[in-house]
C-alpha cells in the first residue's frame, strides 16, 4: 500500500461510509477509494474497465493511462481529502501517484417534478429541484440563448457551497451586475446555507420585512425575470431561484397568465390587486367602523353591525387580534401537518371553531365573514415571502384603525408606502413600474 | 442609536397618549337614534328621540324623551339617563313642532351645525301635530320596520317626487342667504299609511311663512330637476306617467327688472285615457294644467316673500351685493317669470293613441 493511501485512511479514520478498494489496471495493483454514500461503486469500476479498453494501444501502461484521465498529483494530499468530501473518485498507483476523477454517483436528488408551492394552471410544470446543475439546465432548456451566462462561486471557508448568478448579457445592467459580483467575491469566504445568509453576502439589512429576494420554483418564471434584465441566483440544495431586483409588481404577475387572452390576464391580475387592499383594509375598516367612527356606515349597516355585536365582552381591537391570532395558528398548523390529515384540520378550525365561536358570544359573526375574506383574499397575492409580508402589514392597519379610525387606516396605508418605496436594491427602487425604462437602459 | 431608540419610544407613546382612544365606544354600547323631535314648551325644548333596538333578534322602537334650556343639555340628561352613550350622528330625520317652526328654527339649526353632533345631511321635516302622539303612533304600529320613518324620505325607499327633501345645511344657509329659501316636507301620523304627507311648508329666513301643496311640491321639484320621475299626474282626459324632466333658465335684468325665462320639458309615457281624444290635446291640457298651478303657487311664494325655487341665484352677478339683500322685499316682486313647460308623449303604452297627423291611417 503506497503513503499516500496510507495517509489519507488515517485522515479517514472516523469516516465509516468511506470506502479503499484494490483493483486491477493494466495487470498492475491501483486502489481506488472515495465515499460509498456518494459514488456508486460497482458501476464506476465498470466504465473505468471499459474505459481502459476504448483507449488500449498495446504498449499502454498505467502511468500513461492516468494520465489520459486527469492530472497526476504526488506527495501532497490535500487536494485528495478535498476532492474526496465533494464525492469524487481518487484513483492511487503503488508509486504515490494518484489522479482524481469524476465517478458515476449515486442517485441523490429527486426527478423533475411539479411544483409544490407554486401551482401552476396550464402550463409548464417543471419545477427546480435541491441540485444546482439541473436548475442551470432547466434554465438552459428553457431559454437556448448564447446570450445566457453563467457565473460559480464557491462560498464559505471550505468553500463548499456552490452559488451560481445567472444573467443574459446585454439585457442585464452592467453596474447592478459588476456590483453584484464585487459584493459576492468580497464576501467569499462567508458561510452560505439559506436565504438570510445570502441577503447578508449581498448587504441587505437583516430587519427588512419585505423580502429583497423574488423567490420562484419555476424555470418559466426565471427565464421571464432574466429577459427583463434581472440576474437569477441558484444555492446548491436550494430548489428556489432568489431574483434580483424584486418589484412591488411581481406580487401580483406570473408569466404563465400570458398563456391566457389579454382581457383575462388583465382581470386575474386586477382581481390580484384587489386581494391585497382587501387584506390590508378589511379587519382594519371593521375596526375603524365599529369602534372609532361608526358615522360611517349607513344606519341599516350600523344596526345589523350592533346587532350582531350585542353581548360580545370585548373591544372590537380585542376581537379582531384574537381571532386574527387563532386564524394564523389555522394556518401555520396547517403547513406543519401531513397533507392527510390538513383537510381535517381546516374543517375543525375553520367550520367547528368558526361556528362555536359565534354562538359562544365571543366574536360578532360579521368578524367571521371579514377574517374570512381577509384570508382568502390574501393567498391571491404571487409569492409565499410576499403574502407573508402582507399578513405582517395588516396589523398595523388594524392598530392604527383602532386608534384614530378611517384615517387611521390612511395613516397605516401611508407609512406601508412610504416603507416600500424606501426599499432599494442596488440602486433599483422596490416601487418601479417600468425596469427596461428606468434601469437596464440607464 | 440610543437617542434614536428613545426618540421612537417617545413617538410610539405619544401616538397612543395624544388620541383618547380609550374613549371611543363600540358601536353596540351607543345608542343611535335615527329621528329626532323637537318642540318647545315656554322656554323649554322637548326633545324626542326614536331609537331602534335590537330585541330578541328583532329591531324594536324605543321612544325616549327629555326636557331642557337647550339641546344639547337635553341630550346630555338623556344620556347620562341611558344605559348607553347616546350617538346623534346617525339622526337622520329631524322633525320640527309647527309652532316652533313658526317661531323660527335659526338657533335650533345653528346650535346642529355649529356642535357637529347631528349630520348636516340630516332631513329635516316639520310635525303638524303633538310630536310625542306622532312618534308614538309611528312606531307602535310599525315595529317591525325600526327605521321607517327614515325610510319615508330615503330617495332610494320610500320616498316620491312631491316630497321635498331638505337638509339641515340648507335651512342654515336659507337662514343667511339673500336669495334662497327653502320648502320642508309637513307630515302627520294617521291612516292607513302611519305617515301622512300634508304637502310642504315655506320657510323663510329658517321661519315657517306659507304652505304649499303636494302637487305644487312635485313642480317646485321638476324645476329644481330633482327627479319627478315615476310620477303620475293627472288632467281631464288623461294620466300619465313622467319619466325625465329638464329645466332650462335664462334670466335678464334690464332697468331694474328682472325678468326669468324658463322652459320645463317633461317626458311622459300615456297610462290612461278618458274617451278617444287626440294626444295633442292631452299634451295641450296637461301643460295648462301645470302651468296654472305653477302661476298660482309663484304669486303665493311672491306674496310670502320666498324664493324656495332659488330664483335669486340667477341674478346674483347682475345684481350688486349691497342691493342683494334687498331681492326679497323689492325684486323678488318685481320679478317676471316666463314659464312654458313643454311635454313629449314619448311613447302611448301598448295601445296607439289618436294623433292628428296620424288621424289619417
Amino acid at each position: 500500500m503506497g503513503e499516500v493511501s496510507k495517509k489519507v485512511k488515517k485522515r479517514f479514520k472516523n469516516y465509516d461510509d468511506f470506502f479503499q478498494q484494490e483493483t486491477y489496471l493494466y495487470k498492475e495493483i491501483v486502489e481506488i477509494m472515495g465515499f460509498n454514500t456518494l459514488i456508486n461503486i460497482p458501476k464506476t469500476k465498470d466504465i473505468l474497465q471499459e474505459y481502459t479498453k476504448s483507449v488500449h494501444t498495446p504498449d499502454m501502461t498505467l502511468d500513461d493511462f492516468l494520465k489520459t484521465i486527469g492530472e497526476v498529483k504526488e506527495g501532497n494530499i490535500d487536494d485528495a481529502i478535498q476532492s474526496i468530501f465533494e464525492g469524487k473518485l481518487i484513483i492511487c498507483s503503488n508509486k504515490g501517484q494518484y489522479v482524481v476523477v469524476d465517478p458515476i454517483p449515486k442517485e441523490l436528488n429527486r426527478s423533475i417534478e411539479p411544483p409544490s408551492n407554486e401551482n401552476v394552471l396550464q402550463g409548464s410544470q417543471s419545477s427546480f429541484i435541491e441540485d444546482l446543475e439541473t436548475n442551470i439546465g432547466l434554465i438552459r432548456k428553457e431559454k437556448t440563448s448564447e446570450k445566457l451566462c453563467v457565473n460559480s462561486y464557491s462560498m464559505g471557508k471550505r468553500q463548499n457551497k456552490k452559488l451560481a448568478l445567472l444573467y443574459i448579457e446585454g439585457n442585464v445592467n452592467k453596474d447592478i451586475l459588476s456590483e453584484m459580483q464585487n459584493q459576492i467575491e468580497k464576501n467569499i469566504k462567508k458561510e452560505l446555507q439559506n436565504q438570510q445568509d445570502l441577503s447578508n453576502i449581498l448587504g441587505f439589512s437583516p430587519w427588512l420585512t419585505m423580502s429583497k429576494f423574488h423567490t420562484s420554483e419555476l424555470p418559466s418564471e426565471a427565464v421571464k425575470m432574466l429577459l427583463q434584465g434581472r440576474v437569477v441566483l441558484f444555492i446548491d440544495r436550494l430548489p428556489i431561484a432568489f431574483i434580483l431586483p424584486s418589484l412591488i409588481w411581481d406580487m401580483f404577475t406570473i408569466e404563465n397568465e400570458h398563456n391566457y387572452p389579454y382581457p383575462l390576464m388583465i382581470l386575474i391580475r386586477v382581481l390580484r390587486v384587489l386581494g391585497l387592499l382587501t387584506t390590508l383594509i378589511v379587519p382594519g375598516l371593521y375596526v375603524a367602523l365599529v369602534a372609532v367612527n361608526p358615522g360611517v356606515l349607513r344606519i341599516e349597516m350600523a344596526l345589523s353591525i350592533a346587532q350582531s355585536r350585542q353581548g360580545v365582552p370585548y373591544p372590537a381591537l380585542v376581537e379582531v387580534l384574537i381571532m386574527l391570532l387563532i386564524l394564523e395558528l389555522i394556518l401555520e398548523a396547517s403547513v406543519r401537518l401531513p397533507k392527510s390529515i390538513g383537510p381535517t384540520i381546516t374543517m375543525v378550525g375553520g367550520i367547528i371553531l368558526g361556528q362555536a365561536i359565534v354562538d359562544a358570544k365571543l366574536v360578532s359573526n360579521l368578524l367571521i365573514i371579514i377574517l374570512a375574506a381577509t384570508t382568502i383574499a390574501n393567498f391571491t397575492i404571487v409569492g409565499v415571502q410576499n403574502s407573508l409580508s402582507i399578513r405582517l402589514y395588516k396589523y398595523l392597519i388594524v392598530i392604527f384603525a383602532s386608534i384614530y379610525g378611517v384615517f387611521g387606516l390612511l395613516a397605516g396605508m401611508l407609512l406601508i408606502i412610504a416603507y416600500l418605496s424606501s426599499l432599494k436594491t442596488f440602486g433599483v427602487s422596490y416601487l418601479n413600474v417600468n425596469l427596461e425604462r428606468d434601469v437596464i437602459k440607464r | 442609536m440610543v437617542k434614536l431608540r428613545l426618540k421612537l419610544i417617545f413617538l410610539v407613546f405619544v401616538i397612543v397618549t395624544l388620541t383618547g382612544c380609550w374613549d371611543t365606544k363600540d358601536i353596540d354600547h351607543r345608542l343611535l337614534p335615527v329621528a329626532m323631535g323637537i318642540s318647545k314648551e315656554g322656554e323649554e325644548y322637548q326633545v324626542i328621540l326614536q331609537v331602534p333596538e335590537p330585541v330578541e333578534g328583532q329591531m324594536k322602537n324605543r321612544i325616549i324623551k327629555e326636557s331642557g334650556q337647550t339641546i344639547t343639555k337635553t341630550i346630555d340628561t338623556l344620556s347620562g339617563n341611558m344605559e348607553s352613550q347616546i350617538d346623534l350622528l346617525h339622526v337622520k330625520v329631524i322633525l320640527i313642532d309647527k309652532q316652533l317652526a313658526k317661531e323660527g328654527v335659526k338657533d335650533v339649526i345653528s346650535g346642529f351645525m355649529r356642535s357637529r353632533d347631528v349630520s348636516s345631511n340630516a332631513l329635516v321635516t316639520i310635525c303638524d301635530e303633538d310630536i310625542e302622539k306622532f312618534f308614538n303612533t309611528v312606531s307602535n304600529d310599525l315595529d317591525v320596520n325600526a327605521i321607517n320613518l327614515f325610510e319615508f324620505f330615503e330617495k332610494n325607499a320610500g320616498w316620491t317626487p312631491q316630497i321635498a327633501l331638505t337638509r339641515v345645511w340648507q335651512v342654515y344657509r336659507s337662514v343667511h342667504s339673500y336669495t334662497h329659501d327653502v320648502a320642508v316636507p309637513i307630515v302627520v301620523s294617521g291612516g292607513s299609511t302611519n305617515i301622512r304627507h300634508m304637502g310642504s311648508a315655506v320657510m323663510k329666513n329658517g321661519k315657517m311663512v306659507e304652505t304649499i301643496t303636494p302637487d305644487e311640491t312635485l313642480l317646485i321639484n321638476a324645476f329644481k330637476e330633482e327627479s319627478a320621475q315615476g310620477r303620475v299626474e293627472v288632467s281631464d282626459h288623461a294620466s300619465v306617467l313622467i319619466i325625465s324632466n329638464k329645466t332650462n333658465s335664462k334670466s335678464n335684468f334690464i332697468d331694474d327688472e328682472p325678468s326669468l325665462e324658463n322652459v320645463i320639458n317633461l317626458k311622459v309615457v300615456l297610462l290612461e285615457t278618458k274617451d278617444d281624444h287626440t294626444i295633442e290635446l292631452i299634451k295641450e291640457e296637461l301643460s295648462t294644467i301645470l302651468q296654472e298651478r305653477f302661476d298660482g303657487m309663484f304669486t303665493k311664494l311672491q306674496e310670502s316673500e320666498a324664493d324656495i325655487l332659488g330664483l335669486g341665484q340667477h341674478f346674483r352677478n347682475k345684481i350688486p351685493r349691497r342691493e342683494l339683500k334687498d331681492w326679497r322685499s323689492k325684486y323678488y316682486q318685481e320679478l317676471k317669470m316666463d314659464l312654458s313647460i313643454e311635454i313629449d308623449i314619448q311613447n302611448t303604452g301598448f295601445l296607439k293613441s289618436n294623433s292628428s297627423d296620424l288621424s289619417a291611417n
